[in-house]
């Protein structure tokens, strides 16, 4: 007997672990190294959300909530989604778990039985794959390549549906690209999921509020509120609010499909910590304007990255809408040899070497089901990220 | 609408949340209502605990944690496994959670395959015979009967293992009943597992540190060290500290298993709240002198609780070694109909018309596998226990005969 379900054997081992052991290495022994590989703002959570979980903290707030949450949250949740998006929810249609990954996870263990495809627009969150993967089901990536700015086509979507489609997960703006889509992009995709009832559509916009250049981003459910009654609508406190590590995340949906998340929830870990809940509640209905100070940051990181990623031989750099990724091509650097005498076959060398010669980890695009590029968080201070474009360009420019 | 799963049609709303609905609504319709359905301390947490976790917030502890713990709280679990339980845990060898309850469904998940069986000694918590149903194994369980103390028999696990059996849960002290196995009597248990190396033992242990009467309870790789690495301990600090709230319970085990188990954590929640890991760590190291205040007063309830539904028409109540549980048979109550009319047949209508009737929430022992009981909980201010346990008594003396 194996030590291990053969539910766990399917997950991938975390192809990251090369890069971050080797990161950690260099760091160990002194070296100067950026890393660009992180998922999580650089600031801070802002005072007055930490002083909220400090009155609660005092207040006794102790005690086990609600299994998806406190109703003062759910409350809160309903008229963020009300305000930001137009979308009607009760607090009966919201749940809240320990992170907007364990929302994605009830959503796939409540509803998928083996052999259940989920369609996912990739490059993806790896995580999106894995959990699918870990619920029986079986993940059908399709692939959206640079030239459609990394954003899924209605016929390509059209073509992956089957009988067996249980979900259409996307990602919106996108980690790893960065990719957003208008209301009106979003018009032509509903049109396609409109046309099959038996699909499940869950919508991730957790950087929603990270987008730049004027844009704006739609969600499924104020394109097409005829969708309304089958779709997820999946958000979180931690990427505009900077709390990662309070582990708060939500989802509004269809009562029936909520319920389901709740009582496979109630059996795993019960509510979300408390004091998180109340700190949320602040983060959501307190004064707004730390988002906007901390958007307006990543947006002239944005503009810098892209701008000095351009002009690095080989890499080609779209200029992405929103979250706080860019996700450049290093099609050009294939092939060639590093200053150090690496030759450079694939992303994952580009990255592996990038790291051992300049000192500035990233994420390869193999992690993300899309290999040929490679990941920048630009989640830095300013001058490290001009300071690692700067190490970059040098090792594309050293390249033969 | 598209559909739901199968495996979640295995799983249901736990019996004491629907019973702690049913007295809210009960109570919001003005009834004066007395809750003894919950399942977690009415005292405070610990004020070390939340300064530490306002420390935590203030100094900027709020990134995205390791997903199996900081370091800080796996060294402060590492110094409290060596002090209550005498076990060397390295700190690759200890995970945190979501709760002590999300320890068991890593576990569960990250090694039972459909058709694998989990030996579960009743009554239990409902959740280990729900996550186990949710991923398709078999619960096979295995009667802890009131005349041997609510505790296992070792030749009645012994009978229940076969080659399909992937683990033996233990709870101790036990959640619905209170029981606690001696060292002795895990020693008993122990020597049997010995003779099946297939199976892993997993040690519930949440309520450790509530016996009473100077019983001092051991946990299974304590007892049985040449066991440890096929042993999972479980504890945490809902119970102990009163912080149920914070939802931070760990484990400490072999190397592999905790390494499969953080696995499936990083794929269903990731890490664990930063501020609450800092209070826990908090709770963990500081004086443990509030814990003695609590015990004396569930010690308190308990001897209440036993003694006034010893004298209640129709029930005989075992006295418990800890938790804050008594787990009173109603047998007597059975085939008779109470003042407001109603036949009482199953324990879950003596709950219902206790409820109905009295305003008194408990939850009917079916919901833990094994009837016809009552699970009582003593985590109850003592006016309001008082209260509540006259009210049973009232009840009892209006049960007339068909």
């Amino acid at each position: 007997m194996s030590l291990t379900a053969e539910r766990l054997d399917r997950i991938q081992p975390s192809l990251t672990i090369a890069i971050s052991t080797v990161a950690r290495r260099m760091i160990a022994e002194g070296k100067n190294v950026i890393s660009l590989s992180q998922g999580e703002p650089d600031f801070d959570t802002p005072q007055h959300i930490k002083d909220a979980a400090i009155r609660a903290l005092q207040n006794g707030e102790t005690k086990y909530t609600d299994v998806s949450g406190t109703r003062a949250l759910r409350q809160a949740v309903a008229e963020k989604f009300r305000r930001d998006t137009g979308i009607d929810y009760t607090p009966e249609e919201i749940i809240v778990s320990t992170g907007a990954k364990q929302v994605l996870f009830n959503a796939m263990v409540a509803t998928l039985n083996a052999g259940d495809e989920v369609i996912i627009p990739s490059p993806c969150w790896v995580s999106y794959p894995d959990i699918v993967t870990l619920a029986d089901g079986k993940p059908v990536l399709v692939p959206c390549g640079q030239n459609a700015g990394f954003k899924l086509r209605p016929e390509d979507l059209e073509a992956a549906i089957t009988p067996n489609t249980r979900w259409f997960m996307m990602n919106n703006p996108s980690n790893p690209t960065g990719a957003a889509y208008s209301a009106e992009e979003l018009k032509a995709i509903t049109d396609v999921l409109l046309r099959h009832p038996h699909v499940w559509v869950l919508t991730d916009d957790i950087y929603d509020s990270l987008v730049y250049g004027g844009f704006k981003p739609g969600t499924i459910v104020a394109v097409e509120p005829r969708l309304k009654d089958r779709t997820l609508t999946v958000h979180g406190v931690s990427k505009a609010y900077a709390m990662t590590g309070w582990r708060i995340g939500f989802a509004g949906g269809p009562v029936a499909l909520i319920k389901a998340m709740d009582k496979l929830q109630s059996q795993s870990t019960s509510n979300p910590n408390s004091i998180a809940q109340a700190a949320a509640i602040e983060a959501l209905t307190g004064p707004q304007d730390s988002v906007e100070a901390m958007r307006k940051v990543f947006e002239e990181r944005r503009n810098l990255v892209v701008k000095m990623l351009n002009e690095a031989p080989g890499m080609t750099c779209g200029n992405p809408d929103g979250a706080f990724y860019v996700y450049p091509s290093v099609a050009g650097c294939i092939g060639k040899t590093s200053k150090g005498g690496v030759l450079i076959k694939d992303d994952e060398a580009f990255a592996l070497t990038l790291l051992a010669e300049e000192g500035v980890a990233t994420v390869h695009g193999a992690a993300f089901c899309f290999p040929g590029y490679i990941r920048i968080s630009y989640a830095n201070a300013t001058e490290e990220l001009r300071e690692a474009c700067t190490r970059i360009q040098r090792f594309c420019r050293e390249l033969h | 609408m598209p559909g739901f799963s199968q495996r979640l049609s295995r799983v249901e709303l736990a019996a004491s949340v629907q019973m702690t609905i049913k007295a809210r609504e009960l109570k919001a319709a003005g009834k004066p209502v007395i809750t003894l359905t919950t399942g977690e301390p009415n005292f405070d947490s610990p004020p070390r605990a939340i300064e530490a976790a306002h420390q935590a917030a203030l100094l900027g502890d709020t990134k995205y944690p390791p997903q199996d713990g900081t370091r800080a709280l796996k060294q402060a679990i590492q110094r409290k496994f060596r002090r209550d339980s005498n076990l060397d845990y390295a700190l690759d060898e200890i995970t945190v959670s979501n709760g002590g309850k999300q320890c068991i469904f890593n576990a569960v998940m990250a090694t039972v395959d459909p058709g694998d069986e989990v030996v579960i000694p009743v009554p239990s918590w409902i959740a280990y015979t729900q996550m186990v149903q949710l991923c398709e194994g078999v619960p096979v369980l295995v009667s802890s009967p009131q005349n041997n103390g609510f505790k296992p028999r070792p030749e009645d696990i012994d009978a229940a293992i076969t080659p399909r059996t992937r683990w033996l849960i233990l709870n101790n002290p036990n959640n619905p009943t209170g029981a606690c196995c001696s060292a002795g009597e895990l020693a008993a248990i122990a020597a049997v597992m010995r003779r099946h190396p297939h199976v892993w033992i997993m040690s519930d242990d949440m309520y450790e540190h509530l016996v009473f009467d100077g019983f001092k309870a051991t946990t299974f790789a304590e007892v049985a060290p040449d066991l440890k690495d096929r042993t999972l301990t479980i504890t945490g600090v809902s119970k102990t500290y009163a912080m149920t709230g914070w939802r931070i319970g760990f484990a400490g085990g072999p190397k592999p298993l905790i390494k499969a188990m953080t696995v499936m954590q990083g794929q269903a929640t990731a890490g664990v709240s930063t501020v609450g890991q800092a209070a826990a760590a908090a709770a963990l190291d500081g004086p443990q002198d509030g814990v003695e205040v609590q015990i004396a007063a569930y010690k308190r309830r308990r001897d209440l609780a036993v003694e006034m539904l010893n004298a209640s028409k129709g029930i005989s109540c075992h006295k418990p070694e800890g938790a804050f549980y008594v787990f009173p048979n109603v047998a007597g109550c059975l085939g008779k109909i109470t003042t407001g009319g109603r036949r009482l047949d199953t324990d879950e209508d003596v709950c219902l018309a206790l409820l109905e009737e009295q305003y008194v929430a408990t939850v009917h022992g079916a919901a833990y596998h094994m009837s016809p009981f009552l699970r009582i909980s003593t985590a109850t201010a003592d006016d309001e226990l008082l209260e509540g346990l006259k009210r049973i008594q009232v009840f009892c003396e209006g049960l007339r005969s068909i």
